[in-house]
């Protein structure tokens, strides 16, 4: 809309200086109060659902570390019990008779052979109860 | 301009996102408002897996804690067909592993359902096998596997179980309410890897635990010496029983035929049946000691009284009975001792009917001894009203009554303890965890109940005493103790005639030892034994003997006979490797393949227990002594006890400081675990022992 006819507009660069150091942002207690108990209430919220979800996640882990532990002590049990059964197999009387008569060549005792003791067995014992009064003053 | 323009997008965009949101929480309160229930129960299905603990039976111990039967987890394969994508796939994979045939898995696999076991209570190499396989849809359960470490020993005390581990025999079966225990579901959740978590603690009742009176060294002296005596006599079946005359305590029940439980499926019912309980029989001469007790506990007859045994022949009620061999004048300890059936039939005659009826049923027969074990025989005993006037003859020697093994050892117990009938019992305890349960029903304790003065009894045992000592009985005559008994050789009707056959009978034997303080009774009966002669004198007494020898020693029954010195046979040491194979036999945990390595069931090979080969190098010593003392003058009591236990002396110290004197003197021979007596220092006390 500018026409050709019209001189050139002079422009001047000016400077400006504006201070605004003296400007005071003016605060409200109140709100700025308000605003720290939001803050803080949605910081507690927040760790609150943090730490909900960090529970609810760690039981479900702790869960299935339970679960695995009580295979465990199940295949334990298991062990134990199967060896059990083995050493109950291994004492079987008959397996022990034929051991004794076929591996080991032992024959049964006659009457004879069986000896009877009148105190207690072994000549340890016997050593050692007549050591002790000997040795009193 | 240009800001309407971004007005109009940021409506559209916030139309968008509200148009979403709806949709959004739309949808999810139809899903939650209207289907709910639905996705609910999809969830359940899916996350939740329903875990059925199957109750672990308690065990079952002898009366030293040793244990019989116990259950050990395995592992049961079941599918879901539903979840089987290829079956025809899974079938053959399965049939590889399992050795089951493809076919039999295919129709199982095929017919639908959400629920079909492939195999259940697998061992564990075969479960390791079918895991590893990891097909979709198959799945273990947990289940018990009753296990009889001691294959068939005490079979038919203990019993068997079926596959569902219900008791179908024996303790077993008596006990099952407290041995079983209960079964409990869980729930526990599972994720999409199907890991479970959050299962709850399975608060299982394992079931309660037995002790038996059954003592298993006892148990195998038993069923050892029954099995052959079986094999010599190739009698068909037998009985032993061993039995506390204290307590009625059953220490060993043994039968033949016998039975692995680990297999019980595959023994014919004959091996199963528990014949000390369960199979009457006309005792025979064993029963005059019923009709001795009678009259001696009415005084109506003395041990020197004696009778006219009519030369073997006596007419009772019309009917002649004959006597197995014809005697003259006897004493009534005579007549005991050579079995004379007339002078017991006419003590009987002096006793009268009644009377002798009411000891006989106070003695127990004719009803159950009541104990703790299934299917017991009350045996037969013909109520008086109905005896014909011979009954008290056949009755008096053994015939027209028919008893179980069981109610004879109890009976002949009573005698043996003073008069006192205890009811037989084989548990001795029932035991959850630590804590001792009380025990009801069968297995409750009974007071005993006096069935002949303690004078009648003693009298008793002084003739059983005798019948062993110079009658029927001499095979039974123990090494080292006193013992009493009665032999019986009962007839057996034959089928064919009708009458009492002369070649099939059964030889029993029943007494006890020793004789004034009773340790143990122990009944012999060998059915049918199919050798000559078959008397329970040559047939049963030398079983008794052999039992009772080795159960005295065991139980360390003092010795109240001197064993006669004689001559020791000493055997050398036989190669090991030739009885290795059946050694293999006795694998410690291959129980499946155990069906009784002793061929139980089987007439044709009675009793394969293997027999020790002769050796093949025997040397007679004499037992006298064949070590040589040593001189131990000068050495310390240390020296000296050392010396002692390295040749196996007994050495007795006396004083102290040096040893100065010794006996026996140095260089004498004495035997193994003889006494050496050494002073050392000065004189001791008691210088008489010491030279």
């Amino acid at each position: 809309m500018v026409g050709k006819n019209k001189p050139a507009m002079v422009e001047f660069h000016t400077v400006k200086r504006i201070d605004n150091s003296r400007l005071v942002r003016h605060v409200e207690p109140l709100k700025m109060r308000n605003l720290y108990k939001t803050a803080g209430l949605g910081a507690v919220v927040a760790i609150c659902c943090m730490l909900y979800i960090y529970q609810h996640f760690r039981c479900i882990d702790l869960s299935f570390q339970l679960e695995e532990l009580r295979v465990r002590q199940q295949q334990s049990l298991g062990l134990n019990g199967a060896l059990k059964l083995e050493i109950a197999t291994l004492r079987d009387p008959q397996r022990i008779d034929l051991l004794a008569r076929h591996q080991l060549g032992l024959t049964e005792p006659t009457a004879e052979q069986v000896r009877e003791y009148s105190a207690f067995d072994g000549s340890e014992v016997a050593a050692v109860r007549y050591v002790r009064p000997n040795r009193a003053p | 301009m240009q800001q309407d323009k971004v007005h109009v997008r940021l409506l559209i965009l916030a139309g968008v996102a509200l148009f979403w949101m709806t949709a959004v929480f739309g949808r999810v309160a139809y899903l939650q408002l209207f289907r709910h229930g639905e996705y609910l129960a999809r969830a359940s299905r899916q996350q939740r897996r329903i875990i059925e603990i199957t109750p672990k039976r308690g065990a079952i111990y002898d009366r030293n804690m040793q244990p019989l039967a116990m259950s050990v987890p395995v592992q049961s394969a079941f599918a879901v067909p539903s979840e089987l994508k290829d079956t025809a796939m899974a079938a053959r994979l399965l049939s590889g592993v399992l050795a089951i045939p493809q076919d039999v898995l295919r129709q199982k696999l095929d017919g639908g359902g959400t629920f079909v076991w492939i195999q259940r209570k697998l061992p564990p190499e075969k479960a390791e096998a079918v895991k590893s396989l990891n097909l979709k849809g198959v799945y273990f359960q947990e289940e018990n596997q009753r296990y009889y470490p001691k294959r068939d020993l005490a079979a038919h005390v203990l019993g068997f179980v079926d596959v569902d581990e219900k008791g179908l025999g024996g303790v077993e079966h008596q006990y099952d309410d407290v041995i079983r225990g209960r079964g409990e579901k869980i729930v526990v959740m599972a994720d999409a890897r199907q890991r479970w978590f959050d299962g709850g603690e399975a608060q299982r009742d394992r079931g309660a635990s037995v002790v038996l009176t059954l003592d298993e060294k006892v148990q195998y002296i038993a069923e050892r010496e029954l099995a052959a005596a079986i094999e010599k006599t190739h009698a068909p079946a037998g009985t032993v029983i061993v039995q506390d005359p204290n307590t009625g305590a059953i220490l060993a029940l043994a039968n033949w035929p016998k039975f692995n439980p680990n297999a019980a499926s595959d023994a014919p019912a004959e091996a199963r049946m528990n014949r000390a309980i369960s199979a009457i029989y006309e005792p025979g001469s064993t029963f005059k000691l019923v009709t001795l007790a009678a009259a001696f506990d009415q005084n109506l007859t003395r041990p020197d009284e004696v009778f006219d045994c009519e030369n073997g022949s006596l007419v009772v009620g019309g009917r002649r009975i004959h006597d197995h061999k014809a005697y003259g004048l006897l004493t009534v300890s005579e007549i005991l001792a050579n079995s004379s059936d007339v002078g017991a039939m006419k003590i009987a005659l002096r006793l009268g009917a009644p009377k002798f009826y009411d000891y006989i049923r106070g003695f127990g027969f004719g009803s159950p001894t009541g104990v703790d074990l299934p299917g017991e025989s009350r045996g037969l005993l013909e109520r008086l009203q109905h005896w014909v006037p011979s009954s008290i003859g056949a009755i008096s020697m053994g015939q027209e009554v028919g008893v179980t093994p069981l109610q004879m050892a109890t009976a002949v117990s009573s005698v043996a303890n003073g008069g006192l009938l205890y009811k037989p019992h084989t548990v001795q305890q029932i035991m959850r965890g630590e804590q001792i349960l009380p025990l009801n029903g069968p297995s409750s304790p009974a007071e005993p109940r006096r069935v002949i003065r303690p004078e009648t009894a003693a009298t008793l045992r002084h003739l059983m005493e005798g019948v062993i000592l110079h009658g029927t009985g001499k095979a039974a005559r123990l090494d080292g103790w006193t013992a009493g008994g009665k032999t019986g050789t009962a007839q057996k009707i034959d089928p064919a005639t009708g009458r009492y056959s002369r070649t099939n009978v059964i030889a029993s034997f029943t007494g006890f030892a020793p004789i004034n303080n009773p340790a143990i009774t122990i009944l012999v009966s060998i059915d049918s034994p199919e050798c000559w002669p078959h008397e329970g004198g040559d047939v049963a007494a030398p079983v008794f003997k052999r039992i009772a020898e080795q159960v005295l020693a065991y139980l360390d029954v003092p010795r109240d006979v001197p064993v006669s010195p004689r001559l020791v046979q000493t055997a050398y040491h036989q190669g090991a490797g030739a009885e290795s194979d059946s050694l293999d036999d006795l694998a410690p945990v291959d129980f499946n393949a155990q069906t009784d390595f002793t061929g139980a069931g089987s007439k044709e090979s009675p009793a394969k227990i293997p027999e020790p080969a002769l050796p093949e190098v025997t040397v007679a010593v004499d037992e006298g002594g064949d070590i040589s003392v040593p001189d131990f003058t000068g050495k310390t009591m240390r020296e000296v006890t050392e010396a002692c236990l390295r040749l196996g002396l007994n050495p007795v110290l006396v004083g102290s400081r040096l040893a100065s004197l010794q006996s026996p003197a140095a260089g004498s021979k004495v035997r193994r675990g003889s006494k050496v007596t050494v002073q050392f220092g000065g004189t001791p006390a008691h210088a008489g022992n010491v030279r």
